[in-house]
């Protein structure tokens, strides 16, 4: 603490930052709970129903709970794609001597890229008429059987929307896990092979315990940023066809600005802000008991 | 040399000692030569839909439609730039995304760093309480915030402006500058602070002589990593923005997409092309600072 300092400057610096901090954050999170136990289109006058609005998300809205399969469903495609992919990268890219820096830039780019262009991008990927880039590939390496419209066939479309999205990002975890897997002492790893560890030993025994803190916030970044995904569902599909690419926040989005029905997409949002803060609960707990075990 | 002739005159330990090390290093070769060879595979994979983008944008619209996607464009032409210029509204899309971005930085930055000096360099007895409130703003997806600031904005008539998308996007930017201003702002000598003090400097003098010129770095960091998600955002002007004049570059994009789903690919992916140039150039010249900013965000946190 600064010796002549006073409660005054205290409040000086504060406010500032908490006033905007409160506008964008947190006042619009206690006023959705709040909205979440009236029935309001935003033109007539709000009538408060108490739980009503949870009760029909919970017992009678199939759409909801339809959408919250899909979206765990999402999470888990790119949990894998950014969390595995990234682990196995770095470590592959932790056995090369030179050219790890450029090719960190190379798989950081679509990170820099707009969710829009993306979506673009991987419209016209997926397409069958005219036959885009997958479909085309699939035929040369004699999977032509395999050729669909991936984004119109119900089986796949949920597949297709997650993959961007875990594209987009492995290269930011990749970063991070390979710097911490660069701090791994060599000593630790030169004593371990020179005690005959193999390579996989090597990575369970002494790598992954090392990094596990890293661990844990890159687990709970993806994890959050995979239960917050709207962008490339959205402007790839709105969630159709039929709800079969629908994730709890399209759902919301089209509950409140569609449907102008704002009690009851403030009842789902949120249900979204305890999936979030449960799911960061469970991933600390089994983490942090395999740490201690 | 001499070491490996010395054996040749005594045959029984020679054998065991002179296959094990070949074997030992090739291993690792094959081991090496593989993880190469894959990694050179999974950049190809994460590369090539980029580099498919730019290769689209210079076709003529008949090689596009027939042509074989890995072939390079039988001639390349700038029709589709033309084109895209044409079509949308590209310099007002790109000059509303710098107003935007430069607005929500100097916020992030100016307030996270008030913020980090309050907490971290000024102290006071709830700061642990403040601490946790701003941990919310990482763990709670944005989506919560866009029906009550749509409310909000409307009965303040703040719908449709500037303002509108850089409030929400510097109140949920705030907490990681805070937090890497704060974990900067440890490393600041106690010292430096106490000596400053004794020549009667008083926090506000500090802030200014002190902390802010130490925070360059810090800053430069801060603005690199969120610049990337703002310049991109999508959710919040797509919720706040109606009119053409206020568009940013994301949304300024989706105005290519005709009627009926009738899209003119080929100038659609210029456009993406010249939307992203900004970025992209400002990542590969400065991607050392934002590839450490990133991996600093993640790591101490």
């Amino acid at each position: 603490m600064l010796p002549n300092r006073s409660r005054l400057s205290v409040l000086v610096f504060l406010l500032p930052p908490l006033l905007l901090y409160g506008v964008a954050v947190l006042f619009p999170i206690l006023q959705s709970l709040f909205l979440s136990f009236f029935s309001w289109n935003g033109i007539s006058d709000m009538e408060f129903v108490g739980f009503a609005n949870y009760v029909r998300m919970l017992t009678g809205d199939s759409v909801f709970w339809h959408s919250f399969i899909n979206a765990l469903g999402y999470l888990s495609i790119c949990l894998v794609l950014q969390l595995g992919g990234a682990l196995f990268v770095a470590s592959l890219l932790t056995s090369l001597r030179r050219g790890a820096g450029i090719i960190k830039t190379l798989y950081l780019l679509p990170a820099v890229i707009s969710t829009v262009a993306i979506a673009f991008l991987f419209v016209r990927i997926y397409s069958i008429d005219p036959v885009g880039l997958l479909n085309q590939v699939l035929g040369w390496i004699g999977l032509g059987g395999l050729e669909r419209p991936w984004l119109s066939d119900v089986n796949t479309v949920l597949t297709a929307v997650s993959a961007p999205e875990g594209w987009r990002f492995t290269g930011l975890y990749m970063l991070i896990i390979y710097a911490a897997l660069l701090a791994v002492p060599q000593e630790l790893e030169e004593a371990a092979r020179l005690d005959g560890a193999n390579q996989w030993q090597l990575f369970t025994k002494i790598r992954f315990p090392y990094i596990r803190p890293v661990w844990i916030t890159t687990t709970i970044m993806a994890t959050t940023y995979g239960l917050r995904g709207f962008d490339i569902p959205y402007l790839m599909t709105n969630g159709g066809p039929g709800q079969s690419s629908e994730l709890l926040t399209t759902y919301m989005y089209k509950t409140a600005f569609t449907s102008t029905d704002f009690g009851y997409a403030s009842t789902i949002s949120v249900f979204i802000v305890i999936e979030c803060l449960v799911a960061v609960g469970l991933i600390l707990l089994m983490l942090k008991r395999k740490a201690d075990a | 040399m001499t070491a490996q002739t010395a054996p040749v005159t005594r045959p029984i330990p020679a054998p065991p000692s002179s296959p094990a090390p070949r074997r030992r290093r090739r291993k690792p070769n094959v081991f090496r030569s593989l993880s190469r060879v894959l990694i050179v595979l999974i950049v190809v994979v994460q590369v090539y839909p980029l580099a498919w983008l730019f290769l689209t944008s210079l076709r003529n619209e008949h090689d596009f439609a027939t042509g074989d996607p890995f072939a390079l464009p039988s001639s390349i032409s700038f029709d589709n730039y033309v084109r895209a210029f044409q079509t949308g509204n590209l310099g007002q899309n790109i000059l509303n995304s710098f107003i935007v971005t430069m607005g929500a930085n100097l916020l992030i930055v100016l307030l996270g760093m008030m913020a980090a000096y309050a907490l971290q360099v000024l102290g006071f007895r709830f700061s642990k309480f403040v601490r946790g409130l701003f941990l919310i703003g990482i763990i709670v997806p944005v989506q919560i915030a866009l029906v009550p600031l749509f409310i909000d904005y409307s009965s303040v008539n703040l719908l449709d402006t500037y303002q509108s998308m850089i409030i929400p996007l510097a109140g949920f930017a705030l907490p990681m500058s805070i937090y890497l201003f704060s974990s900067f702002f440890e490393y600041i000598p106690r010292e430096t602070y106490e000596a400053a003090s004794l020549d009667g400097a008083g926090p506000y003098r500090i802030f200014g002589l002190i902390t802010l010129p130490l925070s360059t770095n810090t800053v430069v960091t801060v603005v690199l990593v969120n610049s990337i998600f703002i310049w991109n955002d999508f959710i919040f002007a797509n919720t706040f923005v109606l009119s053409e004049g206020l568009k940013t570059i994301p949304l300024g994009l989706q105005n290519y997409i005709g009627a009926m789903g009738k899209v003119d690919w080929t100038a659609t992916f210029a456009a993406v092309c010249i939307t992203i140039t900004p970025l992209l150039l400002v990542f590969l010249v400065l991607n050392k600072a934002m590839i450490q900013g990133l991996e600093s965000g993640a790591t101490k946190g």
